[in-house]
C-alpha cells in the first residue's frame, strides 16, 4: 500500500524543521534560555509569525514592528522601520517561503489542524475559484489598511498621545497568536491574569481554529505577512520548477495542494510556479509521478525532485500472495 | 424501464439466422487465430508472451476461468472505453472485461441492422459481436460501464441496453478544471453504487486500497517496458507490448502483474545479451490515432513486416491504459474517489475532449524521449475526431520535422495491399532520410 500514499521524503524533514523553528521562536516560554539578549539581534524582526505578545521574546514578527514603528511617530523612522525592512527583505530573500511552510508557527498549527481532520476522516471543504481569488487579494488589503490606519495613528502620535494607545497596532488586535499566547502565558502563570484578556483576538483565535480544521491552511490564504513574501517571491532564492515537457496534467498537484494553488498545475510557460498562494511546503513536489517534473529549487541548486512512485524495491517478492482469483470479490 | 422492450432491434430473436452467428463465431475464431500465429512468427519473441497470447485467445484459458466465476455467481462487467476505472469494478468484487471489439466479422450484422455504413467499424463490431453473440465471452456480461466519449460510443451504450443493462457516464467533454472534476467525481460514485447493487457487495475502502495499489504496481511495471522500449535497439515489438498491456483490460491483475514481472526480467536479459525485436536499423515509428483492439492488428503487422519498428503509441489501446498512476492524499473515501476521477480524467487526451492540446504537446515530448523518426496516424473510417486532430498533429509535426502519415483503414482485409505500399514507402522515405537528417535524440537514448 506504500507506493498509494507515496514515501513522504519531504514531510518528516519538514517537520523535524518546524519543531526547532518552534524552540527557537518559542522556547523562553517553556523556560528554555532565550536567544540572544544583545540589542542588536533585537533589531532583527522575522518575517514571519513570532510573536511579539510573549514576555521576553527573542525578536518578533516585523509586522509588529512595522505597526509599532509606524504608529509611534517619526522620531525614529529610520531605525523602527526602514532599517527593519531592509533587514526583513534580505531575510524573505534568503530564505523566501521557507519562512512558511518550514518555521512559521501558524502553518504548524493549521497542519496539525488539517492532520487531525483528515484522521477522523471528514474531507477537506474545497474553496471555489471565484473565493480562493477574492481571499487572495484579502491579505493585500490587510496589508494595505495596516498601514493605512498605522500612518494617521502615528502622525497623531505626534502631537495628541492619548488615541495612540487605544489604537495601536491595528492587525496585532486581530491576529489569533495575541490571543494565543496572551492566555497560554497567563494559564502557564508567565503573565498575571490582570493584563486582561484581548477579547478581539481571542475570538479570531477561536474562528482561526474552527475555520481552519475545516478548510486546509485558511490563515495563510489570508496572511498579510504571507503575501508581502509572495510578492517577493521572484526575487528570492528558495523556488518552485516546473518542467511543463515532462508534466501530463494529471492534475495531481492541484489536488494535493493544501493551498489549491492552480499555478503549479496550470502553468505551462513559467519555470518558476511558486508565489501567490504557494508555501513551499513541497507537497506537489512529493506527489507528483514524473520524474523530474516538478522541483524545489534553491537558487540555481535543485533540493528535491518529484519522481515516478516506486515501492522499496521493485521487484519485491510477489509470490507470498494468494492464487490469482483467491483474494478477490470477498 | 418505461419504453418495454427493445427500441432498435424490432425482433431480437430470429432477426439474424442461426448460421450467421455460427458463421460469425468461425471466422472470428479463425482470424484470432491466423493473427496470433503470426505474432508468434516475430522473429526473437520472448518466450513469456505465450501467456499474454492466452489471456488474450478466443475461448481461451482467460475465457474458461470467467465462465467458472460467472457459473458460480460472480458479476462480469464490461467496459467501453479507458476511462472506466477497473479497480472500482474489481473492488466491488467484479471482475471487468474489455468490451470494445476488434473481430472484423461481427461488422456485418451491425451494419445490415443499424444502415450507417460510415459509423465507425470498431463501434459497429462491438455491437455486432453482442448482437449475433459472436463470443461467448460477450455473453458473460452482465452490466456494461460506457462513458459517453465520442458519439458513436454513447450510441454504442445506448443500443446495448437492448440486451444487457448498461450504465451510461456523462464525461464532461469540455475539459475546463473544477466543474468538469466535480461532474465527472459524481459519475464515478455513481458507477460504484450500481457496481454495489450489481454484486451485493459495498465497496470498501480497504479492498479498494488494495486495487488501487495492484493498479499501480501494474503501472510501474509497464512504465518499465516503456523504458525498455526507448532502448536502441527494443527488446520488444510493438505488436507484442500492445498485447501485454491489453491483456491486462482481461486479466486478473495480480497475475498480469506478477506475469509482467517474469516477461521484464527475459527483456532484460535479452537485452544484456544483445537480442532485439524486429529488424536491424528499422525505422522507429510512433503509432497515433484510432484505437487497435486485438486482434485488430492490421496495421502494427504491415508496419512491423516492412522494415519499422513500433517503438511506442499514444492509443488509448496502449500505452494510455497504464500511463498513470492514482495517488491517494487523503484517507477519506471522498478523497479517494475523487484521486481516481481525475486520474482517469485529466491526464486522458482523447480527442474527444476539447481543448485538447495537450495531446500534440504530449506526442511531440514522446517522440523527442523515444527517439521517434515517423508518425503512422491511424484512423478507422468514420472516427471524425481523431481525424480532425490528424490535420492538427500533422502541422504540429512538421514544425520538429518530423514525418507523418495518415492512414485511414475499415475492418476489412481489402485495403492491406495498399496500405502496405503507402508504409513501405514511408518507412524508405525514413530510412533515406537519415543520411542528411539524423535523430539527434536517439544517441542518448541508453
Ligand atoms: S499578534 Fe500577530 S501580528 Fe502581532 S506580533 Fe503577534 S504574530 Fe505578529
Ligand atoms: S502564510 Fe501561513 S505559513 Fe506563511 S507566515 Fe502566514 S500564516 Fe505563516
Ligand atoms: S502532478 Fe506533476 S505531472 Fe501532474 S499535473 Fe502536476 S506537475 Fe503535471
Ligand atoms: S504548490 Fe506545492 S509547495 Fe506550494 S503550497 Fe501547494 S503543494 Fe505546497
Amino acid at each position: 500500500m506504500k507506493e498509494l500514499f507515496r514515501g513522504r521524503n519531504i514531510r518528516p524533514f519538514r517537520f523535524i524543521v518546524q519543531l526547532l523553528g518552534l524552540g527557537f521562536m518559542f522556547g523562553q516560554m517553556l523556560g528554555l534560555p532565550p536567544f540572544g539578549t544583545h540589542p542588536m539581534l533585537r533589531r532583527i524582526f522575522l518575517p514571519n509569525a513570532s510573536c511579539r505578545y510573549i514576555n521576553e521574546a527573542p525578536t518578533s514578527c516585523y509586522y509588529y514592528q512595522l505597526q509599532d514603528g509606524l504608529t509611534q511617530g517619526y522620531t525614529d523612522v529610520y531605525i523602527d522601520v526602514i532599517l527593519m525592512l531592509l533587514i526583513v527583505l534580505m531575510l524573505i530573500i534568503a530564505l523566501g517561503r521557507i519562512w512558511c511552510s518550514w518555521l512559521c508557527p501558524f502553518g504548524l498549527v493549521q497542519e496539525g489542524l488539517m492532520k487531525l481532520r483528515g484522521s477522523v476522516g471528514i474531507p477537506p471543504l474545497k474553496l471555489k475559484w471565484r473565493t480562493r481569488t477574492l481571499l487572495r487579494r484579502v491579505k493585500y488589503a490587510f496589508l494595505f489598511f495596516t498601514v493605512l490606519l498605522s500612518v494617521p495613528i502615528g502622525i497623531g502620535a505626534l502631537g495628541i498621545g492619548g488615541c495612540q494607545s487605544t489604537l495601536a497596532l491595528p492587525f496585532c488586535q486581530v491576529c489569533p497568536a495575541k490571543g494565543f499566547f496572551t492566555v497560554a502565558q497567563q494559564l502557564l502563570g508567565l503573565e498575571p491574569w490582570s493584563t486582561g484578556l484581548p477579547w478581539i483576538a481571542l475570538c479570531s483565535l477561536l474562528v482561526f481554529l474552527i475555520v481552519g480544521f475545516f478548510i486546509d491552511m485558511a490563515f495563510c490564504r489570508v496572511c498579510p505577512m504571507g503575501g508581502v513574501m509572495a510578492l517577493l517571491g521572484r526575487f528570492s532564492l528558495p523556488w518552485l520548477r516546473k518542467d511543463p515537457s515532462k508534466c501530463t496534467k494529471c492534475r495531481i498537484c492541484l489536488r494535493v495542494c493544501p493551498l489549491d494553488h492552480d499555478r503549479v498545475y496550470e502553468d505551462m510557460d513559467a519555470d518558476d510556479v511558486g508565489s501567490e498562494d504557494c508555501t513551499l511546503c513541497g507537497k506537489c513536489v512529493e506527489m507528483c509521478p514524473e520524474e523530474g517534473c516538478l522541483t524545489m529549487m534553491y537558487g540555481p541548486f535543485s533540493v528535491k525532485s518529484s519522481r515516478r512512485p516506486r515501492k522499496m524495491g521493485l521487484w519485491r517478492s510477489l509470490g507470498k500472495k494468494k492464487g490469482p482469483e483467491a483474494n478477490n470479490g470477498k | 424501464m418505461e419504453n418495454e422492450g427493445p427500441r432498435y432491434l424490432k425482433d431480437r430473436k430470429g432477426y439474424f439466422p442461426k448460421d450467421q452467428r455460427q458463421r460469425t463465431r468461425k471466422r472470428s475464431r479463425e482470424m484470432e487465430a491466423s493473427v496470433s500465429s503470426d505474432l508468434k512468427k516475430q522473429r526473437n519473441r520472448p518466450g513469456k508472451m505465450a501467456y499474454f497470447d492466452e489471456v488474450l485467445k478466443y475461448g481461451g484459458m482467460r475465457f474458461e476461468e470467467l465462465r467458472e466465476f460467472h457459473k458460480k455467481g460472480g458479476k462480469i462487467v464490461g467496459t467501453l472505453c479507458v476511462m472506466v476505472p477497473l479497480e472500482l469494478v474489481n473492488a466491488a468484487g467484479a471482475r471487468s472485461v474489455r468490451m470494445c471489439s476488434g473481430y472484423y466479422e461481427p461488422v456485418h450484422p451491425a451494419n445490415e441492422l443499424l444502415g450507417d455504413a460510415g459509423l465507425c467499424p470498431m463501434v459497429k463490431s462491438t455491437l455486432g459481436r453482442k448482437m449475433v453473440s459472436s463470443d461467448p465471452l460477450i455473453d458473460l456480461i452482465d452490466l456494461v460501464a460506457g462513458p459517453a466519449t465520442c458519439d458513436g460510443k454513447m450510441k454504442l451504450a445506448e443500443i446495448l441496453e437492448d440486451w444487457v443493462p448498461v450504465v451510461m457516464m456523462n464525461i464532461p467533454r469540455v475539459k475546463v478544471g473544477e466543474t468538469s472534476s466535480d461532474l465527472w467525481v459524481k459519475e464515478i460514485v455513481h458507477l460504484k453504487d450500481r457496481l454495489e447493487e450489481l454484486t451485493g457487495h459495498p465497496v470498501r475502502k480497504k479492498a479498494l486500497k488494495e486495487e488501487l495499489s495492484q493498479w499501480n504496481e501494474a503501472n510501474q511495471y509497464w512504465s518499465e517496458i516503456q523504458k525498455l522500449r526507448r532502448s536502441e535497439r527494443p527488446p520488444i515489438s510493438g505488436r507484442d507490448a500492445m498485447l501485454v498491456v491489453q491483456a491486462s483490460q482481461f486479466d486478473d491483475i495480480r497475475r498480469w502483474n506478477r506475469k509482467v514481472k517474469e516477461l521484464i526480467e527475459e527483456l532484460q536479459r535479452m537485452r544484456t545479451k544483445g537480442i532485439f525485436a524486429g529488424e536491424e536499423g528499422a525505422a522507429r515509428i510512433l503509432l497515433a490515432g484510432s484505437p487497435m483492439i486485438y486482434p485488430n492488428f492490421k496495421i502494427p503487422s504491415i508496419i512491423e513486416g516492412s522494415g519499422g519498428t513500433i517503438v511506442t503509441d499514444e492509443l488509448c489501446s496502449g500505452y494510455r491504459l497504464m500511463s498513470d498512476p492514482v495517488l491517494v492524499d487523503g484517507l477519506s473515501k471522498k478523497e479517494i474517489y475523487q484521486a481516481i476521477a481525475e486520474r482517469y480524467f485529466f491526464p486522458c487526451s482523447c480527442p474527444c475532449f476539447s481543448p485538447n492540446d495537450e495531446r500534440v504537446r504530449r506526442l511531440k515530448e514522446v517522440i523527442k524521449a523515444f527517439g521517434i523518426e515517423g508518425v503512422v496516424f491511424h484512423t478507422l473510417r468514420g472516427c471524425h475526431l481523431n481525424n480532425l486532430e490528424a490535420t492538427k498533429i500533422e502541422l504540429a509535426l512538421r514544425e520538429i520535422s518530423v514525418p507523418m502519415v495518415r492512414i485511414e483503414s475499415e475492418y476489412d482485409e481489402g485495403d492491406i495491399e495498399q496500405v502496405r505500399t503507402r508504409i513501405e514507402a514511408f518507412v524508405e522515405m525514413i530510412k533515406a532520410r537519415r543520411e542528411y537528417h539524423r535523430n539527434p535524440i536517439l544517441e542518448d537514448v541508453q
